[in-house]
């Protein structure tokens, strides 16, 4: 039993003594041969050895924000789907086409968007 | 966990959310705002349900649910209509829309 | 036994289809859509008149009320969208130009069918009985205003006038709940006559719980002031009314207005029946109603917009009927709030009606694109006249019915500062309305002044609401007499 846990204590410390070797000589490496000297050039980002320009933030299309507002109301409205299918073996028939009618505005809303085009990726 | 701590924290997110509205002028951290607000609401209908005398009666849960997916929709058109905004003056600082006066 | 709620579903149904038909026909002419939709809503506005208040009574949750009041407004905003739905087909060419699209009506087919599904919320509003019920409908009304007020997506006043509306409807929304939330926290439901039932089971509210109760309803009333557009939550209306398309402009100030009083009276209900919270409660509707009449009186008379000036004037509006709601304890009060605002639908309608032929002609809508309205088309001068007078509130029109009945109320409830202020405030208003008048009568023809086209269905339209707003202020009693 004792063996069992000595085994998995000796081996966490081999697994974490091991990465930290190599880690440390290249820190010492690194402080001993090549100390830091930061130019514009070094400074600079990577962007295959031309200097870069513009600004970093990238416009999205807001094409692409219709397809996260149509998905968000999809994705939030089966909240409603949730305890509907919590409760389903004890509700009457009412209730099964109460939710049915729900399903069916959802549908439609999207059929809506889809005939609109608002789905064709432009 | 008692229903005080609960009802100090929505009360403090609800300030939060206000306050936001009321001192940000970027639309999209007013929006943030106002679902902060509806966040904190959410919350306070969860803890009076849960501290309720009646926990079968699934009343909060219910208002909750549906707060939840209004403010899903309320979100959507409200993030519609600043695309709109930004794509015409190319900015969404409420200030820079305030043409109307008198 | 599940409860039914056929009218609303109809109209909602309707909606659904006219949004499938204008995404699978996109060659067709737009205007049939709206077409259709006048006929069908005109089937359920005859249809309203078969229901038995008994019939559709309430259902055992109690979401849902069919009482007189609530068939009236159902009625109410049937006849508002119709109305609604005539003068956006007067506004298409300017949505037609706003949004340029592939072919000619493109993006015009929501524009009609955007106040179908806003009448549908409406009419749930008139019939919730549960705080569920009521935020729910008040929402559906609310976000199909958003995207209505934002509709000429190529006209920045319209943006700008939307995402104010969009900030402080949300704004207020969030009050709603938050304030909610503190009632159902305290009486433990959410329906309106099971918060009444669990007031009465109590002898006496403690004094920690009543100021909580305070809180959670005065919130509740900061958001419904928003939407009726009391002051000091008036200052999205100018904004707002003048930046939105005019047939959006004139259904938020009746069909949003009537919602928003509906619900208020209604939620005010349970409150009243606690002796604690009612004088308080009524003071708070007292000075309401004194700083929205003098500040949306006062605020209306150097505008030269008439959009502008509709607007504050739909504030003015919003100052009388809350001093009807102050004055709630009278019997005569509840008739004289649904009084004023048959009233207020006929003549804030017939102005935005004859506006819109003008403001086409003149290329814009200010109080200066009337001059000389009355020598170039009497008729809509004529027209126009009738709107002003009746909402200055001169005698044999509506409006001075309306306002009278107001003041009756008040008066029997001993509310004599407030009439006060309101005579005083009535004076300020004939300033205002007449400064239109005068444009139309005392200013010379516009050099330039292009003739005035308006369409049959319109010219009936105006014709037909300048009418009753002569009959009904001479003959009021059939509409008194719906509600019992």
């Amino acid at each position: 039993m004792n063996t069992n846990y000595l085994f998995l204590t000796i081996f966490l410390a081999v697994a974490i003594i091991f990465p930290l070797i190599p880690l440390a000589i290249a820190w010492a490496w690194a402080r001993l041969f090549s100390p830091p000297k930061p130019g514009h050039e070094k400074l600079a980002s990577y962007e295959c050895g031309i200097d870069s320009t513009g600004p970093a933030q990238v416009q999205f299309q807001s094409h692409y924000y219709l397809y996260a507002l149509v998905f968000l109301v999809f994705d939030v409205e089966t909240i409603f789907l949730m305890p509907f299918a919590a409760a389903f073996l004890k509700l009457e028939f009412s209730a099964f086409l109460t939710l049915m009618v729900f399903l069916l505005l959802l549908v439609e809303g999207l059929v809506w968007a889809w005939a609109k085009g608002i789905l064709a990726w432009k | 966990m008692t229903l005080q701590i609960l009802l100090a924290l929505s009360a403090i997110l609800f300030a939060f959310g206000l306050a936001a509205i009321l001192s940000r002028s970027n639309a999209i951290m007013i929006l943030i705002g106002i679902e902060l607000m509806l966040g904190a609401a959410n919350l306070n209908f969860i803890a009076f349900w849960r501290f309720s005398g009646n926990p079968s009666d699934l009343t909060g849960v219910l208002f909750a649910i549906f707060s939840i997916a209004v403010a899903a929709a309320e979100a959507a058109v409200g993030l519609a209509i600043i695309i709109l905004v930004h794509r015409r003056i190319q900015s969404v600082e409420v200030d820079d829309a305030s043409n109307l006066k008198g | 036994m599940t409860p039914s709620f056929p009218i609303e579903f109809c109209v909602l149904f309707l909606g659904v289809v006219l949004l499938l038909a204008d995404a699978f026909f996109p060659d067709m002419d737009k205007r049939k859509l709206a077409h259709i939709a006048l006929v069908w809503l005109g089937g359920f506005l005859v249809a309203t008149f078969f229901l038995r208040p008994a019939l559709l009574w309430a259902s055992p949750a109690g979401f849902y009320l069919a009482d007189p009041l609530g068939i009236f407004f159902k009625q109410f905003a049937l006849v508002a969208t119709m109305l609604t739905l005539v003068l956006a087909i007067e506004y298409a060419p300017v949505v037609e130009r706003a949004i340029p699209g592939s072919k000619p009506g493109a993006g015009l087919g929501e524009f009609f069918i955007l106040p179908v599904f806003t009448c549908a919320g409406l009419m749930w509003m008139a019939s919730a009985a549960d705080f569920i019920m009521i935020f729910c409908a008040l929402e559906l009304v609310t976000i199909s205003f958003y995207i209505q007020v934002a509709y000429l997506r190529k006209c920045p006043a319209s943006l700008e006038a939307g995402t104010k509306f969009l900030i402080l409807g949300a704004l207020s929304t969030g009050f709603l709940v938050y304030g909610i939330t503190w009632i159902y926290g305290l009486s433990g439901q959410t329906g309106l006559s099971a918060i009444a039932g669990a007031f009465a089971g109590i002898p006496a509210i403690p004094q920690s719980s009543q100021t909580a109760l305070l809180f959670g309803l005065g919130l509740v009333l900061v958001a419904l002031g928003f939407k009726v557009a009391a002051a000091p939550f008036q200052f999205w209306v100018p904004d707002v009314y003048h930046g939105a398309p005019t047939p959006v402009t004139a259904f938020l100030s009746v069909g949003s207005k009537a919602a928003g009083f509906v619900v208020l009276m209604r939620v005010l209900g349970p409150f009243l029946t606690v002796p604690e919270i009612e004088t308080r409660v009524i003071t708070v509707l007292q000075v309401l109603a004194g700083i929205t009449l003098i500040y949306g009186n006062l605020a209306a008379m150097p505008q030269t917009n008439l959009k502008r000036l509709l607007g504050y004037s739909s504030i003015a509006h919003a100052g009388y009927l809350l001093m009807g709601v102050a004055s709630v304890g009278s019997p005569l009060a509840g008739r004289a709030i649904v009084f004023y605002l048959v009233g207020y639908l006929l003549m804030t309608f017939l102005a935005f009606l004859i506006l819109i032929p003008v403001a086409k002609a003149a290329g814009g809508d200010d109080i200066a694109h009337f001059n000389g309205l009355g020598r170039r088309s009497p008729g809509l001068a004529l027209a126009m006249l009738l709107a002003m007078l009746s909402l200055a509130g001169l005698p044999f029109t509506v409006g001075f019915l309306g306002k009278f009945f107001i003041f009756e109320a008040a008066m029997q409830e001993q509310q004599y500062f407030l009439v006060a202020i309101g005579v005083v405030t009535v004076a300020c208003g004939f300033y205002y309305y007449l400064k239109v008048v005068r444009a139309m009568y005392w200013q010379p023809v516009p050099v330039d002044a292009a003739p005035v086209e308006f369409s049959p269905l319109g010219r009936f339209a105006a014709a037909f609401l300048a009418a009753l707003i002569l009959i009904v202020g001479i003959f009021p009693k059939p509409i008194l007499d719906i509600l019992p």
